[in-house]
């Protein structure tokens, strides 16, 4: 339980959320509400660790998701009397609690009003100009998000969540190549981050599905995002699922591509061998994962990923009978 | 596995505690007998002859030492893997499971999928949405469900 709070929340299962937060008012009693560095008391009382205050943000955090205010309250309330009011990662927080409790678009409004206070006066605030960001998105102004993200990642273009994020905005608004560029980015400040380099190829692989004339370049890009991220991780589910349908869906296009000529100077397009080799090693390795995973042997993999896989081996097998 | 790492180890723990015992008796007899000795005959014996160990209390020290380390190798957790994708591997394959020691808690370092803040991106969450897919959920009965 505590693994699991000291981690950010957004990515646990709704039950989990359930269960920290039905468990906050214990939690909270339990754990020291005031730490000073100035008193006697420190002799005897437990020593203050970073993991606590990290601890109180996941908290509060999941206690809003499941609109547990009054424990988020208090959490928030805690990290205030530590770190007193001016801490700009608690600006953030207080607007992000501001946000799960307003009632409407008007009091949104005001609180993005707020953040532009906050900005105006302080514009090297960085996670209250992430939280406008966020803000804005949620309030629908995609597009002005997308701009005040841009001037983001113009002012600190070292932060790969920003980036992240910026892809996301635009593969919202089916900019495709403009995603691209910025998971590029990311992929500068984090070589080895093998999911991104799956995410990656799973936009080249909805930008070659467009239709157009570039899209088996873009395939064969994505086939060789999905060999990479591969390559850093072993078995990694995602990863073959993706080689999975970038394989088949280059198998049904590259044999009308190879009659076209070859003029650009770009990486060449895979071989059809290559390209039916890497189908055959996905399908094998995607149906070694789903048995053993089926069979209790691993348990790491989201269970809605091993059904999703199964369902594509599954409709390839009655292709191939057929 | 830990219980023959545990047993070796108490075996050459024995061996060297017989063999530091026999090595003080050894030195303490000697000792006595060398006063006693010279004592009788105190110009006979005027250089003391240097009291060596029997070479049966050296080996008995030398194998407790070796069978006390051959114990402790044995007794050391699987090691950690060093490759990248080994390690990340593993991470997506058996999650916490794999990273917790045989009493089931997890390790204190362990993190995960280091990248996955990148797609879940704690500084841009929106938390209205995420309040109304968890309403949603418990509408759908997710509560009930997971409780029974």
């Amino acid at each position: 339980m505590s693994s699991s709070l000291s981690h950010p929340p957004a990515h646990l299962p709704p039950s989990v959320a359930l269960q920290l937060s039905q468990q906050a008012p214990v939690t909270l009693r339990n754990t020291p509400s005031v730490i000073s560095s100035y008193s006697l008391s420190t002799l005897w009382s437990a020593a203050e660790t970073p993991e606590l205050w990290t601890e109180y943000e996941n908290l509060m955090l999941s206690c809003l998701r499941t609109g547990d205010e009054q424990s988020a309250g208090q959490c928030l309330e805690r990290l205030t009397e530590r770190f007193g009011a001016e801490n700009e990662r608690l600006m953030a927080l207080r607007g992000l609690f501001q946000e799960a409790i307003a009632k409407d678009d008007a009091a949104l409004k005001q609180v993005l009003g707020e953040y532009e206070n906050i900005l105006a006066k302080d514009p090297s605030n960085m996670p209250v100009s992430k939280r406008r960001i966020a803000l804005l998105k949620t309030l629908g102004k995609t597009t002005e998000a997308i701009t005040a993200l841009n001037e983001f990642v113009d002012s600190s273009p070292t932060d790969a969540e920003a980036w992240a994020e910026l892809a996301d905005l635009y593969v919202t608004q089916g900019m495709y190549p403009q995603a691209i560029f910025a998971l590029e980015e990311v992929l500068l400040i984090t070589p080895y981050a093998w999911n991104i380099h799956a995410r990656l190829g799973e936009i080249l692989f909805m930008a070659g599905s467009t239709g157009d004339s570039s899209g088996d370049k873009y395939l064969a890009e994505s086939l060789r995002r999905f060999c990479r991220s591969i390559e850093l991780c072993d078995d990694y589910l995602r990863g073959y699922y993706g080689l999975k349908l970038a394989t088949n869906k280059l198998l049904t296009s590259l044999p009308q591509a190879s009659r076209q000529s070859k003029s650009d100077s770009t990486l060449p397009l895979p071989d059809l061998k290559t390209v039916e080799r890497l189908n055959e090693t996905a399908t094998a390795k995607l149906s070694e994962i789903v048995r053993r995973s089926v069979s209790g042997e691993c348990e790491g993999y989201d269970k809605g990923e091993v059904i999703a896989a199964k369902a594509l081996l599954d409709s390839g097998a009655t292709k191939t009978i057929r | 596995m830990t219980w023959i790492s545990k047993s070796v180890t108490g075996l050459g723990l024995l061996f060297l505690t017989h063999a530091c015992y026999s090595a003080h008796e050894h030195s303490a007899l000697h000792s006595t007998t060398a006063a006693s000795l010279s004592s009788i005959a105190s110009h006979t014996a005027a250089v003391p002859t240097v009291a060596s160990l029997p070479i049966d209390i050296s080996i008995e020290t030398i194998v407790a030492v070796f069978t006390i380390c051959l114990g402790l190798v044995l007794g050391t957790p699987e090691l950690r893997p060093i490759q990248w994708r080994v390690w990340a591997g593993k991470i997506e394959r058996e999650g916490e499971k794999g990273f917790s020691s045989s009493d089931g808690t997890v390790d204190k370092d362990y993190v995960g999928n280091p990248f996955r803040v990148l797609e879940s991106r704690p500084g841009f969450i929106d938390i209205r949405k995420q309040r109304k897919e968890f309403a949603e959920w418990v509408r759908e009965g997710g509560g009930t469900a997971e409780a029974s």
